[in-house]
């Protein structure tokens, strides 16, 4: 018996390994910092985003539109083009609430899904877990409503988040065309489910 | 004493553009020219500039593009500016150009989605004048006339409470608002709207 739980515990460590492992990142032994996401953190700016959701065979468009009310205080709502709107979501440090929502979209699993990929896009600052080095890009492992993340710096800008589970990447947040801390391109991928959120900045 | 002219100045320019409810003979009079220059249009072709308001919002996101409606029921929203996007509403489908990206939704089985259609319609020319689906309200000023109908028709009521329409003197549609329950509303103001001028089928596919 003890024999079996040995080797259960050997397998178990060499199959799983870790997400920073798999992808070769070098661990660097520095203190905790402080991650800053700068793209949604101006309270001054009406952050509108033209958009387009690939949902399995579907795809529909509309305009993504965030506001930061006050600190840890966004909203994210979203409007077809000709204004309809489709959802209204308020999100506060520790809470989360539905202001609108059609019918259509009214499905809980849709809901948390739309919930976690705002709330990660939303998030100024967390603090690391861990720091690792991988070519020139900096990356730091933090945890998001219990889920790991892991953030991409490229020359000090956050160009990518990833959302990991085990050594699988389950969902990516890529910001692109970066000015002015405002990412003109954000693509949000998920990886276990057919969904795909492309953002293009008109403001 | 400046501050005493700048209210005095506000106290003018908002009585200017004030609104006093119609007698039930002006709303009549109204009421017959928007029916009669309704039934009159073959044709719509105008710019239009559409305002999204949310509360939460410092500034109303701001979009312009064309309308192109010909009567009975093909109409078509251009989208130019901020960016490219076209809705045709023909017979039970609407058809969309995203920025090239061709795509159609089929709206025959979606009730809801029928019944906006129908009245996008109506509201561009104006004839919303149904007692059953709407409680009316006429208002006036020097320069034109607004009408409020509120929806009474439950399901429309999620969606969209009430239509606030101005015409000017002919009877033209200038602007219209839809206003959600929330109170955060579009506002779609037309201009170098021009009638019955023809317009080639085509221009109504995708």
């Amino acid at each position: 018996m003890m024999r079996f739980f040995l080797i259960s515990c050997f397998l178990l460590i060499f199959s799983c390994g870790s997400y920073p492992k798999k992808e070769g990142f070098q661990l660097d032994n520095t203190s905790q910092t402080t991650l800053v996401n700068p793209y949604f953190s101006n309270s001054e700016i009406d952050y509108v985003y033209k958009s387009k959701i690939e949902i399995y065979d579907n795809q529909f468009g509309g305009l993504l539109i965030i506001k930061k009310i006050s600190d840890h205080n966004h909203r994210v709502a979203f409007t077809t083009e000709m204004g309809n709107k489709l959802f209204d979501f308020s999100f506060t440090e520790n809470d989360f609430k539905v202001n609108y929502i059609v019918d259509d979209f009214d499905k809980g699993l849709l809901i948390k899904i739309l919930k976690q990929d705002f709330k990660t896009l939303i998030t100024e600052s967390l603090i690391t877990e861990s720091q690792y080095q991988n070519d020139k890009v900096d990356v730091y492992e933090t945890v998001l409503y219990n889920k790991k993340h892991f953030y991409f710096y490229d020359s000090h800008e956050l160009v990518k988040i990833n959302r990991v589970k085990g050594t699988k990447e389950k969902v990516s947040f890529i910001f692109s065309n970066i000015n002015d801390s405002i990412a003109d391109k954000i693509v949000i991928e998920h990886y276990n489910i057919k969904l795909k959120i492309t953002l293009k900045s008109i403001n | 004493m400046r501050k005493l002219v700048f209210i005095t100045i506000l106290m003018i320019s908002a009585n200017l553009f004030a609104q006093s409810p119609m007698s039930d003979q002006e709303a009549t009079t109204l009421k017959t020219l928007v029916k009669t220059r309704a039934a009159t249009t073959k044709t719509i072709s105008s710019d239009f500039t559409q305002y999204k308001h949310l509360d939460f919002l410092d500034n109303d996101v701001i979009t312009k593009g064309q309308l192109a409606f010909k009567s009975p029921n093909l109409i078509k929203w251009s989208y130019i500016d901020p960016f490219k996007y076209s809705v045709i509403f023909k017979n039970e489908t609407l058809y969309i150009n995203d920025e090239g990206n061709k795509s159609n939704v089929d709206i025959g089985s979606n009730k809801m989605f029928k019944q906006l259609n129908k009245l996008i319609i109506n509201s561009v020319k104006g004839d919303m004048f149904d007692d059953e689906a709407f409680s009316i309200e006429y208002f006036k000023n020097d320069y034109s006339n607004l009408v409020h109908f509120t929806s009474k028709d439950k399901n429309l009521s999620k969606y969209i409470s009430a239509f606030h329409i101005t015409f000017n003197t002919e009877g033209d549609v200038e602007q219209v608002k839809m206003i959600e329950p929330s109170g955060d509303y579009t506002k779609i103001i037309f201009s170098n709207r021009v009638l019955n001028n023809p317009i080639d089928d085509a221009i109504f596919s995708n």
